[in-house]
């Protein structure tokens, strides 16, 4: 019972880690990310190279943040930009840069599996059982990550400038804000946040050119159901990832590989704002 | 009349001809080709079927469907499980097209009903054709050794015909089905398709039935792609489940991306190009090609969001300039069964509303309106600007609009009823803002006014437009009658009103709701709608609501006028009783007393 | 005499192919506040959204401190000195007040630096820094508004339909204000209105617009003996 309740708590975590990156391109500039999946491969490579160079582990995840925003901007410049008034495309052109992500690292790496060095081997007792404890770790990291984002969008004139354009665009720019770069800065966060999320997560799972995908349709689910806040999202990873477990655990686990994306599209048939009403 | 049929028949003969050419072609090639490449394209033609069936989606209608691929695997699995676990023979076989078929069939409509209501956004559908393959993928691997799991099913018995014979057959099933498409796409059906792509609340408004037709469509495409995908497993001998995977259902979409959405051809040929190019090439240069074809289709949503084949088609053009079959030149006339303005009863008012309410969250918008609206009665509404008169309008139109109260049109509630069971109770509703159907002709729109009670052809035009009188009287007047070929993208501001009140009068409604139909309006122009809205009220008995900002405008023309003010009735009473109410005057000078305070 | 600080010459402008506004020519000198009235519909709001930024014009050109800023954005034109106090989605509902205000000025420095020019003229607003917009009354959500307006120390305002549904002492709270920011900051305003008592105690210059187009244009006292001005209003 308790680890069930442990890898429910874990995996919302990792799935809120995850989806964050998702939600704050989506929130402020109402665009979906669909490289979000490879922006995630592109951080556990970063992790693997990271490993590789024998650097500090812990090192992986503000550098793959760091690769993230940079590319992240000129991503926003080249491709993005030209599409804010055509979201559906926006869809497809970012998919296809994940195409392209994708078969770059194919080229570079092949197309094999790599592993990256894991900061904490090993388990930790808790509530009486033994544990991952970079699972654990994984897990405070997230709720770290929540108020971080909690606090930059709360406390920061950025992030008053971000909501302003989120509530609404046309009076931000009446007081003079820069709505095209709260844009291009929010989508180089975005790409640093899932860069991070993938360095994150790579030492639990390994890491191929197509890892991301599975978590690019998740995150897609949640964020949707959650829409446009930080709390929500973690609630619906809690909600919708602790199905996730329960039906892994108690059914089958390909079952549960597809709790989300159903549970999701129903949740958004009976309520259309998903969770964000609430 | 000859010209007019003659631009049918025009029509008729090029998909004809095209028809023929293609299976001309199709005849001829497999002696040409070589067996290696003969093999590739025999999938390649039932691939290309699939996204024939993605651009009726999306180019046509607007359905960004990620999804295709799934109908596409069930197609392919019903050939794989029925020949390995039941039989092989002719029966078998027919039972397993037909057993495909059922179930995509069956998928399609749960899936269509699950995306499509009223209310439900674009993304939302394209949400649910994303998890379909998603749920199907999961479904083949928890099939253990019935589906093959991760591997699928292959060495199944199956017809080991000629190649010649397979491609024939692949080839002719994708020439005949797109033909069809063709036809179906240029037909008054066409048209109807197109317009929910362009505007669909506009569509909803005029009670064309939006959800139940993009249904349709999403069977049908589902049944073509299902029997392709039967085909594909039938010969190629082996399913596995990215048949019905979301990766390929994307890539459907890249192709009729790069091939031009809604040309039908483009995306076919660039389905043939690149995935003949990509068996091709993926031997010596597999992850290079991969990452070509990305570039390219990044590029060309962004640079070119209409794919290749309108730079094909102008290159081809401006080489050959032929005629195209464009539209069928039409003709209005009367519609001699029209039912406007009968059934109107002085006894029983038309609409009658009951303490309606509209919050949005904390914000009261609307709070206890109660009105009636009489037939041969036409009722000003005025107010100064936010005090819910669009709103109110809105109400009416939309079941799912008011927070609380009753609305009755002819005696029956509206409940909360979509604006097409609404429009099909007897109201009929103008809009502020002139976004028609930009790129419909004007007898395209009027024709879309007609939906609901005269239907759409499926794979024809009609010559004729059957219009009410009033309708008539509009066109004549502004002169669009002598327009109708036009795009409505050209026509000017006060045609444009024309038009739109002309469409809304030839849904034939009891209750009209104009919301400042002469807004930008010249006085003539004002003159024209005020004399054809005094005879609707006068010889139809049509009960017409309407939002006017000109007073003197609602003076010549309205019996009663009521006035909202911060979402609650002021006053009510004729024209003048209004105008020289102490209490009206202070609201419109803005000595009115702050209510929240 | 200096160039005046905006200018509009023969501006042409509306949505789509529609054209609401008709040749429209108009000035505002520093410090003076020049009111437009007409009756609703009559395209006083489009002419404010079109000289800051928000709807494309036509034709015609508007300077400001005479540079061309035809077809700039409004992120420009606020950063320029324009501050606009729209009529509609008027505030940040969900942020508090002290948000909003912050949003009025660049950077929170600033923001710290002009408070007291608030206080000075609205000293309810200072109470209610924490408390949510939409949480206030339409008298002070007018307040905040004009107070957003104000910290930014713009050169001109643009001011729509500010009165509406405001009870008298409100909006003589808000001519003061007004006043106030004409005399002892230089501040210009364009003001938007239906209101003929209101308009005619602030303004400088008055100009009448009907169907899109100015039909009449003069000091206040010239327009307040002109019949025209009070037959334009009537209901």
């Amino acid at each position: 019972m308790a680890i069930l309740v442990l890898d429910i708590l874990t995996t919302a975590a990792i799935l809120f880690a995850v989806s964050a990156g998702l939600l704050i391109i989506l929130g402020v500039m109402k665009l979906i990310n669909f490289a979000h999946g490879a922006f995630l491969t592109v951080g556990g490579y970063m992790a693997y190279l990271n490993g590789a160079a024998g650097l500090s582990p812990w090192l992986s995840i503000p550098l793959a943040a760091g690769v993230g925003f940079l590319g992240g901007l000129v991503i926003e410049r080249v491709i993005v930009r030209p599409l804010y008034d055509r979201p559906l495309d926006a869809i497809l052109a970012t998919w296809g840069l994940g195409i392209v992500i994708g078969q770059l690292i194919t080229l570079g790496f092949g197309r094999g599996v790599q592993f990256a060095p894991n900061p904490i081997s090993g388990t930790t007792e808790l509530f009486g059982v033994d544990y991952s404890a970079y699972r654990l770790a994984v897990a405070v990291i997230a709720v770290l990550l929540v108020v971080a984002l909690s606090a930059l969008l709360k406390l920061t004139r950025f992030g008053l400038n971000a909501r302003a354009v989120i509530m609404n665009e046309r009076l931000a720019r009446g007081l003079g804000i820069d709505s095209t770069r709260v844009r291009a800065l929010t989508f180089g966060l975005g790409a640093a946040l899932a860069c991070a999320a993938g360095a994150l997560i790579t030492p639990l799972i390994s890491v191929d050119p197509n890892m991301g995908l599975p978590w690019l349709v998740n995150s897609f689910m949640l964020v949707m159901v959650a829409g446009v806040s930080f709390p929500s999202l973690l609630v619906a990873s809690l909600i919708l990832g602790g199905a996730q477990v329960v039906v892994s655990t108690y059914a089958n686990p390909i079952l549960g590989g597809m709790t989300i994306v159903v549970a999701a599209a129903l949740v958004l048939r009976i309520s259309p704002k998903g969770f964000s009403r609430a | 009349m000859h010209d007019i049929s003659a631009a049918i028949t025009t029509r008729f003969r090029v998909a004809a001809t095209g028809c023929i050419i293609g299976l001309l072609v199709v005849a001829v090639a497999p002696w040409l080709l070589d067996t290696y490449l003969t093999n590739i394209l025999i999938r390649t033609l039932f691939l290309a079927t699939v996204v024939m069936t993605v651009d009726i989606l999306w180019g046509s209608v607007g359905i960004l469907t990620f999804g295709q691929s799934a109908f596409f695997g069930i197609g392919a699995y019903a050939c794989g499980l029925i020949f390995t676990h039941y039989g092989f023979g002719p029966g078998w076989a027919l039972a397993g097209l037909a057993l495909g078929i059922g179930v995509a069939a069956v998928v399609a409509a749960a899936t269509g009903w699950l995306a499509f209501f009223h209310g439900s956004s674009p993304l939302y559908a394209s949400i649910i054709t994303l998890a379909l393959p998603i749920v199907l993928t999961q479904v083949i691997f928890s099939g253990g050794n019935f589906t093959g799991s991760s591997s699928g099913l292959s060495g199944f018995p199956t017809y080991y015909w000629d190649l010649r014979i397979w491609f024939w057959t692949a080839g002719t099933f994708l020439v005949l089905t797109t033909t069809a498409a063709w036809l179906l796409v240029r037909s008054d059906f066409g048209r109807v398709m197109v317009a929910i792509r362009e505007n669909e609340e506009r569509c909803a408004y005029l009670g064309i039935p939006v959800s139940r037709i993009k249904i349709m469509l999403m069977i049908a495409s589902a049944v073509i792609a299902s029997a392709a995908g039967f085909g594909y497993a039938a010969f190629s001998n082996v399913v596995a489940p990215e048949l019905a995977s979301f990766q390929l259902g994307t890539e459907f979409l890249i192709w009729t991306a790069l091939g031009g959405r809604g040309t039908l051809l483009g995306p076919i040929f660039a389905a043939l190009g690149i995935d003949t190019m990509s068996s091709w090439l993926s031997g010596t240069m597999p992850f290079l090609w991969k990452l070509l074809i990305g570039v390219v289709f990044v590029a060309v949503i962004v640079l070119l969001p209409r794919g290749f084949a309108p730079l094909v088609g102008g290159l081809f053009r401006r080489i050959l300039p032929v005629r195209t079959a464009g539209a069928p030149a039409r003709v209005l006339v009367p519609d001699t069964r029209s039912r406007l303005g009968q059934g109107a009863d002085d006894q029983k008012p038309p609409l009658r509303i009951e303490h309606l309410s509209r919050r949005y969250g904390s914000l009261s918008v609307l709070t206890d309106v109660t009105m009636t609206g009489r037939a041969s009665h036409l009722l000003g509404i005025i107010g100064p600007n936010g005090a819910g008169k669009t709103t109110l309008m809105r109400c009416i139109s939309d079941g799912s609009e008011r927070s609380g109260g009753k609305v009755e049109i002819n005696g029956a509630e509206i409940g909360r009823g979509a604006p097409q069971d609404i429009v099909a109770l007897g109201v009929g509703r103008s809009f502020q803002n002139t976004n028609l159907f930009d790129t419909l002709t004007v007898a395209d729109c009027l024709l879309l006014a007609r939906y609901r009670i005269d239907g759409a052809r499926l794979f024809r035009s009609s010559v004729g437009i059957a219009l009410p009188e009033p309708a008539l009287d509009i066109l004549r007047a502004t002169g669009l009658d002598q327009r109708l070929a036009d795009e409505t993208g050209n026509l000017s501001h006060g045609m444009k009103r024309g038009l739109e009140l002309a469409m809304v009068l030839a849904t034939e409604p009891s209750v009209l709701l104009l919301d400042e139909p002469t807004a930008g309006l010249t006085r003539p122009e004002r003159m024209v709608i005020g004399k054809v809205l005094g005879r609707l009220t006068r010889d139809y008995g049509l009960c017409i609501v309407l939002i006017e900002h000109d007073l003197d405008f609602v003076r010549e023309i309205s019996d009663r006028v009521v006035v909202l003010h911060q979402g609650s009735i002021l006053m009510e009473g004729t024209v003048d009783e209004v105008v020289s109410s102490e209490l009206v005057r202070s609201v419109y000078a803005g000595h009115h007393v702050e209510a929240a305070q | 005499m200096s160039t005046p600080l905006l200018t509009v010459d023969a501006l042409t402008s509306g949505y789509g192919s529609a054209a609401v506004l008709h040749d429209v020519s108009l000035q505002v000198d520093r410090a003076r506040i020049v009111a437009i009235l007409g009756k609703n519909g009559m395209g006083k709001s489009t002419l404010l959204k079109t000289i800051m930024g928000f709807v494309r014009p036509i034709s015609g050109r508007i300077t400001l401190d005479g540079r061309d800023v035809t077809g700039a954005a409004p992120n420009f034109m606020a950063r320029a000195g324009m501050a606009h106090a729209p009529q509609e989605h008027t505030l940040f509902q969900d942020l508090t007040v002290g948000d909003n205000l912050r949003l009025g000025v660049a950077t929170d420095r600033l923001f710290r630096q002009c408070l007291p020019e608030v206080e000075a003229v609205f000293p309810r607003m200072i109470e209610r820094l924490g408390q949510r917009a939409g949480t206030l009354s339409g008298g002070e959500q007018k307040m905040l508004l004009m107070s957003r307006a104000l910290i930014a120390r713009p050169k001109i305002m643009l001011v729509d339909e500010i009165s509406e549904g405001l009870q008298p002492t409100m909006v003589d709270r808000i001519a003061q204000a007004l006043l106030r920011a004409r005399d002892e900051l230089g501040i210009a305003v364009l003001l938007v209105e239906q209101h003929l008592d209101f308009a005619l105690s602030v303004a400088d210059r008055v100009a009448m617009m009907k169907l899109g187009e100015i039909v009449e244009e003069g000091t206040r006292q010239e327009l307040a003996a002109s019949d025209g001005l009070a037959a334009h209003l009537a209901v």
